[in-house]
């Protein structure tokens, strides 16, 4: 027979113990509410403005921006599965006229997500491509924040589909990728081409 | 005095938590892409290491034994979520190199190693000044680490070109490779330098 | 069809292409520390699994479940890491209980499995890749399974190195993180493969 000792709860111990524990937690919570009320706005500002300084660059003309109302009703329609990378589309205005857009779009690259925005002219023309957040390899993928790598988009129409060329000159509706990085020029044409369906069906919508 | 400065001589030579602990490694291997990174990750998780070593020194006698880690963690990772918090706020650059590394100084193995080795059993000054070595060992070395990286893998050092266009850059050494064969040579170059000091110390004694 | 594909790719990724150790380097510590001997690191590795994919599935459920419906996100770090703790200590009972010998020769490195990076963060890039339960589960899996591959290999590499003529400062950790350089290498060739 095996002889079982006795274990009592110290039922004083185990309260003091939680009760010690709760409070560590709970001030760990209210000074981490605390911290993030203070941040919260300013992180929500700056991203405002990175954003709009991003879509002024990659849309120089324009003045003001206005976001595109019913984007994904009208992402659904046009594109069906490429509907997914596509996060916003803002009108680039001037003297409140329209002078292009300036369209995001989220391509899957090597390390994950590449937030892409696209500035098209009203004429179709790639006014420019900014790459807002990239986890690609540092040398490699990464080198698509390069300006050499992003002028290859500039000027092209939207109304030919872009494609990847490796290792030699590109022409026409072509970009060279960059050496050793085919996956992310491709997500990166991916997410310029896509950009430039959303141009063509929002332009159909007489947006 | 004295006795606060020998704590921080120790962490940041005898007992460097890189190059002799090994603790920290995924950080250390990770972000040194670049000096700036190396630096910056090394300043940010200075700050953690600090504060917690302090909370912990000072709630040690309150903290009963058998909940302790569990106590740690939730100390430490309320400080990492902060630091995260004002990162993104106020040094977004900074936020977006190092990334997924933020919230992983949680794991950081010096911080909750120096916690259970030091804090919880030494009063608050010099759990502050345990704190500030160890973190400011560890950041030199991810600095040293950043910038050999950086200059021969891409020819700059805090992201100005040394070397001018021509200059082709060993890739290899930013890439994951080039991070262990680093680290590994590093070590060697630092044991080769110790021997060869013991050796020195001796002869002096015969 | 497509959600085969996306796991298959998942998988590739995981234990190939972006192997948590050779890199994401994530796990290094224990990486470092467990793999003087094959059978050592095939037990690792196993704990390892078993926590990174209940992990993984249990801070999903917590993430959308909890922080994101009651807008608390940014205790995403604290949440997730004391899930992982309390895991760790579950995992620790199981394995007391039901195989004493793998205990014993896990020793001190099983309760560090909650300060592995790789378990922490396979969690986070779970969410930041906003991928679906099921996509979570084997990205989950395909972190562990890369793990334990690369620290069975390096323990196979390791034990040869044992035996063989090292110069002395390089002998211990140099040699062992100049041998994991090279494998990384060999494994960089993995990248052409997606």
């Amino acid at each position: 027979m095996k002889n079982k000792e006795k274990t009592t709860i110290n039922w004083a111990d185990t309260f003091k113990t939680a009760i010690i524990l709760f409070l560590i937690a709970a001030i760990a919570a209210l000074l981490l509410a605390f911290t993030n009320y203070i941040t919260s706005p300013v992180i929500a500002k700056q991203t405002e403005q990175t954003n709009t300084a991003a879509r002024q660059a990659v849309l120089s003309d324009a003045e003001t921006f206005e976001p595109v109302e019913d984007l994904d009703a009208i992402a659904q329609k046009a594109l069906g599965e490429d509907a997914s990378i596509v996060e916003e589309a803002y009108v680039g205005l001037k003297g409140g006229q329209v002078v292009g857009y300036a369209i995001k779009t989220t391509p899957s690259g090597y390390g994950g997500d590449i937030e892409l925005l696209t500035g098209i002219a009203s004429d179709g023309t790639t006014t420019g491509i900014a790459i807002l957040s990239q986890e690609e390899t540092p040398g490699l993928g990464a080198r698509s924040t390069e300006t050499a790598f992003q002028e290859q988009y500039k000027g092209l129409n939207a109304s030919e589909e872009i494609s990847v060329v490796k290792n030699q000159e590109a022409s026409g509706n072509q970009i060279v990728a960059i050496t050793g990085a085919t996956i992310t020029s491709k997500a990166v044409t991916r997410g310029v081409n896509v950009a430039n369906k959303v141009f063509q069906a929002l332009q159909a919508e007489g947006e | 005095m004295g006795k606060n400065l020998s704590i921080l001589k120790n962490g940041l030579i005898d007992e460097n938590p890189t190059f002799r602990q090994l603790l920290g490694m995924c950080p250390t291997l990770a972000v040194t892409t670049s000096a700036v990174n190396g630096l910056g990750m090394g300043l940010t998780t200075t700050i953690v290491l600090m504060c917690s070593n302090i909370a912990i020194a000072g709630l040690r006698k309150v903290i009963p034994d058998k909940v302790r880690i569990p106590a740690f963690i939730v100390i430490i990772a309320s400080f990492v979520t902060i630091m995260g918090m004002l990162l993104e706020a106020y040094l977004p650059t900074l936020n977006q190199s190092l990334g997924i590394y933020i919230p992983l100084i949680v794991v950081n193995c010096i911080i909750l190693g120096r916690a259970e080795a030091f804090a919880a059993s030494n009063s608050v000054i010099p759990s502050m000044f345990d704190g500030l070595g160890m973190g400011l060992g560890f950041t030199m070395s991810l600095t040293i680490l950043g910038m050999v990286r950086e200059i021969l893998g891409a020819g700059s050092i805090f992201g100005l070109s040394l070397f001018g266009a021509s200059f082709e850059p060993v890739l290899l050494m930013i890439l994951p490779p080039g991070a262990f064969l680093t680290l590994g040579l590093g070590i060697g170059v630092i044991n080769k330098m110790t021997a060869r000091n013991a050796l020195k110390n001796a002869n002096k004694e015969d | 069809m497509d959600g085969v594909v996306n796991i298959l790719l998942i998988l590739v990724s995981g234990i190939f292409v972006q192997n948590f150790i050779f890199s994401r380097f994530l796990g290094i510590c224990p990486f470092l520390g467990v793999s003087k001997q094959i059978e050592t690191a095939v037990g690792m590795g196993v704990a390892v699994t078993f926590v990174m994919v209940l992990a993984s599935a249990i801070t999903y459920v917590v993430q959308y479940v909890v922080l994101v419906p009651l807008n608390l996100e940014y205790l995403q770090t604290i949440a997730f890491i004391l899930v992982i703790a309390a895991l760790v200590q579950l995992v620790e009972m199981v394995i007391k209980k039901t195989s004493p010998t793998l205990y014993q020769a896990l020793g001190v490195y099983l309760p560090l499995i909650t300060t592995n990076c790789a378990v922490l963060g396979v969690a986070l890039l779970n969410m930041q890749n906003n991928y679906n339960f099921v996509e979570t589960l084997f990205n989950g899996l395909a972190g562990a399974l890369g793990f334990t591959l690369a620290i069975v290999l390096f323990a196979g590499v390791r034990e040869r190195l044992e035996l063989s003529d090292i110069p002395e400062s390089l002998k211990g950790s140099p040699i062992a993180l100049i041998s994991a350089g090279l494998m990384a290498i060999a494994f960089l060739g993995f990248s052409g493969m997606l």
